[in-house]
C-alpha cells in the first residue's frame, strides 16, 4: 500500500518532467555556436597588404589554352560597396605620385557594379569583418563591407534554372564540426591565385573553427574540368573579431561625398 | 513482487500520460506549428500594415519635415545604406534567421543586414559605438515574443522617415515585439518609437508578415547604381550638390 502511495505521489512529478522534455527548446549544436558571430581575416605570414595575401596562394594550374582574358582581375577588382576599386582618375597605376595628392583616387566610389554586389565579396573576403548566423535551415554569411550569402542547409539541390551571380548558389551541411558549402552558378570572373570561374565552376568551402572558438580556417577548392588541370585549393585564416563584445560595424559610404573619391593624402614631408 | 505494481504505475506515468498529453495538444492542428520559429522568409502584403498617425511635438514644423524628406530622397538617389525603419518594409521579402546568439534580418534589396544580439543584455557603450542606420539591437525572448531594443541611430544617415509621421534621430529608441501567429504562418511585429525630440507620445504601429514557402530561393538584390544618369534624372536630388572634390589634408 505504501509503495502505491509513493507511485501515485510521483505521478505529478513525472508528468511535469515528461511535458517539459517534450516542449523544451533544443540546445543548438556546439559547432553552430563556435561558427556564429564575428570574424576578421588575418595575415599570418605578414604579407602586409591584401595583394600580398593573394600572392601567397599557390598559383592555379589552368588547362592549356585557358586564359584570363575577359575574366577581370582577381582579388579586389571591380569595386564593391566601399571596395573602391573603380578605375583611378587621378593617381592611377604608373602615374608618378604628386605631393599633396591622394594616393588612391577612384571615379565611382561606393559602387561595385554587378561583379562585386550581393554576396560576391564574401567568396573572397577582404579585411572587413564577416558574420555568421547559424540556423537549422540556413546559414547567413554577411560582410561589413556589404553583401550577404544565403547558405541553404535544408538539403535542397541547386536549382535547375539559375541566373549566375557573383555569389552563386550555395548549399551546405555540417560534417562533424566543419561547415561544408558547395556553390555553383557564378558569373564569369577571376579567382585568387590566378584562377578563373564560370557558371559551371564548383567551389567547395570548408569552414573549420578551432576547438577554442577563437580561430577559423577556411579552405577553398575550385573545380572545373574545363578550366583547371587539378582542383585549385588554398586557405584563409580568420580570428574572432576584436571587441568586448564584438559586434558588426557599419561601413558608411556616400557616393555623393567627394571625399569618398580619395584615400590617404600624404602630409607634407618636412625631411626630404 | 511488492514493487512490481508500483513500478508499473511509474512506467505508465513516465511514458503513457505525458505522451497522451502531448498528443492531445497536437491533435487538432491542421498543420504542425512552425518548428523553425521566426526563422524564414517573410513578406508584407497590401493588408499587412496598421499604422496610426504619429503625434508629433509642436516643434516639429513643416520645414523640418521637408528637410528630412529631402535628406531621404538624397539617400535614395545616391544608393546610401537605408537602415531602420525602412529595412523592415523595403518592397522585397525579408529573411530572418535565428542562431544561438544572434538573429540576422536581411532584406533582399538592402546590402547590409540587421544584427539582433541575444548574447548580451546591455547596449554597446555610446563612448565607443559609432551611430549607424540600423542602430545597436539587443534581443531576448519573453515567452513567445522576441523583444528587440534598439538605440544608437545615426542622426541623419539613411532613410529616417518613420511610418505614420516623424523621423528618427540619434535620440530615438525603438522597441520591437516579434510574435508568431496563425500556426506559425504569420509574423506580427509591433514597432514602438520613442523620441522626446520628435514625438508627443510613442509612435506604435504593427506589420504582419506572411511566411513564404520553406523552399523559397532568395532573389539577388536589384543593383543600385548611383552613377546611372537615367536613374539620376528620374529621381532628382532636392539637396544642393556637394562642393567639388578637394583633397583633405
Amino acid at each position: 500500500m505504501r509503495s502505491h502511495v509513493i507511485a501515485i505521489a510521483a505521478l505529478p512529478l513525472l508528468l511535469l518532467v515528461g511535458v517539459f522534455a517534450a516542449g523544451a527548446p533544443q540546445e543548438a549544436p556546439a559547432a553552430w555556436r563556435r561558427l556564429e558571430g564575428a570574424w576578421v581575416r588575418t595575415d599570418p605570414d605578414g604579407s602586409g597588404s591584401f595583394g600580398g595575401l593573394g600572392s601567397n596562394i599557390v598559383p592555379a594550374r589552368l588547362k592549356p589554352g585557358v586564359s584570363m582574358a575577359g575574366a577581370g582581375r582577381g582579388g579586389r577588382a571591380g569595386g564593391g560597396r566601399g571596395a573602391r576599386g573603380a578605375p583611378p582618375d587621378a593617381a592611377g597605376a604608373g602615374t608618378p605620385h604628386k605631393e599633396g595628392d591622394p594616393y588612391i583616387a577612384v571615379a565611382q566610389p561606393c559602387f561595385g557594379g554587378a561583379g562585386r554586389s550581393g554576396g560576391a565579396l564574401l567568396v573572397n573576403p577582404d579585411s572587413g569583418g564577416v558574420h555568421f548566423a547559424v540556423s537549422k535551415d540556413e546559414v547567413i554569411f554577411a560582410g561589413e563591407r556589404g553583401g550577404v550569402r544565403h547558405i541553404y542547409m535544408d538539403g535542397r539541390p541547386h536549382p535547375s534554372s539559375w541566373t549566375p551571380t557573383g555569389a552563386g548558389h550555395s548549399v551546405g551541411r555540417f560534417e562533424g564540426d566543419v561547415l561544408v558549402v558547395e556553390t555553383v552558378g557564378f558569373t564569369p570572373g577571376a579567382v585568387p591565385g590566378g584562377g578563373m570561374r564560370s557558371a559551371a565552376t564548383q567551389l567547395v568551402e570548408r569552414f573549420q573553427v578551432a576547438p577554442d572558438g577563437q580561430t577559423m580556417t577556411v579552405t577553398y577548392t575550385w573545380d572545373d574540368p574545363a578550366i583547371y588541370e587539378q582542383p585549385h585549393t588554398y586557405r584563409y585564416l580568420f580570428d574572432r573579431a576584436p571587441g568586448n563584445p564584438p559586434y558588426a560595424l557599419e561601413e558608411w559610404c556616400d557616393a555623393s561625398d567627394p571625399i569618398e573619391k580619395q584615400s590617404i593624402v600624404p602630409p607634407k614631408q618636412i625631411i626630404k | 513482487m511488492t514493487f512490481v505494481r508500483p513500478l508499473a504505475y511509474l512506467m505508465l506515468a513516465a511514458v503513457g500520460i505525458p505522451a497522451a498529453l502531448v498528443r492531445d495538444t497536437q491533435a487538432p492542428a491542421p498543420a504542425p506549428p512552425a518548428a523553425e520559429g521566426i526563422s524564414g522568409n517573410w513578406e508584407l502584403s497590401f493588408d499587412s500594415r496598421k499604422i496610426p498617425r504619429a503625434r508629433l511635438l509642436p516643434t516639429i514644423t513643416q520645414a523640418k519635415l521637408t528637410q528630412r524628406a529631402n535628406l531621404d530622397a538624397h539617400a535614395i538617389r545616391w544608393c546610401n545604406l537605408m537602415g531602420l525603419p525602412f529595412v523592415m518594409d523595403s518592397g522585397r521579402p525579408i529573411d530572418i534567421r535565428e542562431g544561438p546568439t544572434v538573429v540576422m534580418i536581411v532584406a533582399e534589396n538592402v546590402p547590409n543586414p540587421r544584427y539582433l544580439y541575444k548574447d548580451r543584455t546591455t547596449h554597446i557603450s555610446g563612448d565607443v559605438y559609432d551611430p549607424s542606420t540600423h542602430g545597436d539591437s539587443i534581443a531576448h525572448w519573453e515567452r513567445d515574443t522576441l523583444v528587440v531594443d534598439t538605440i544608437g541611430f545615426h542622426p541623419t544617415h539613411g532613410i529616417t522617415a518613420i511610418p505614420g509621421g516623424g523621423y528618427r534621430t540619434d535620440k530615438s529608441h525603438l522597441v520591437e515585439r516579434y510574435r508568431l501567429m496563425d500556426n506559425g504562418n504569420m509574423l506580427s511585429v509591433t514597432f514602438t518609437w520613442t523620441d522626446k525630440t520628435v514625438f508627443a507620445t510613442p509612435q506604435t504601429y504593427e506589420f504582419r508578415y506572411y511566411r513564404l514557402p520553406a523552399t523559397y530561393e532568395v532573389r539577388a538584390g536589384i543593383l543600385c547604381d548611383p552613377y546611372n544618369q537615367s536613374r539620376a534624372d528620374f529621381l532628382g536630388d532636392p539637396l544642393e550638390p556637394r562642393p567639388s572634390a578637394k583633397p583633405v589634408r
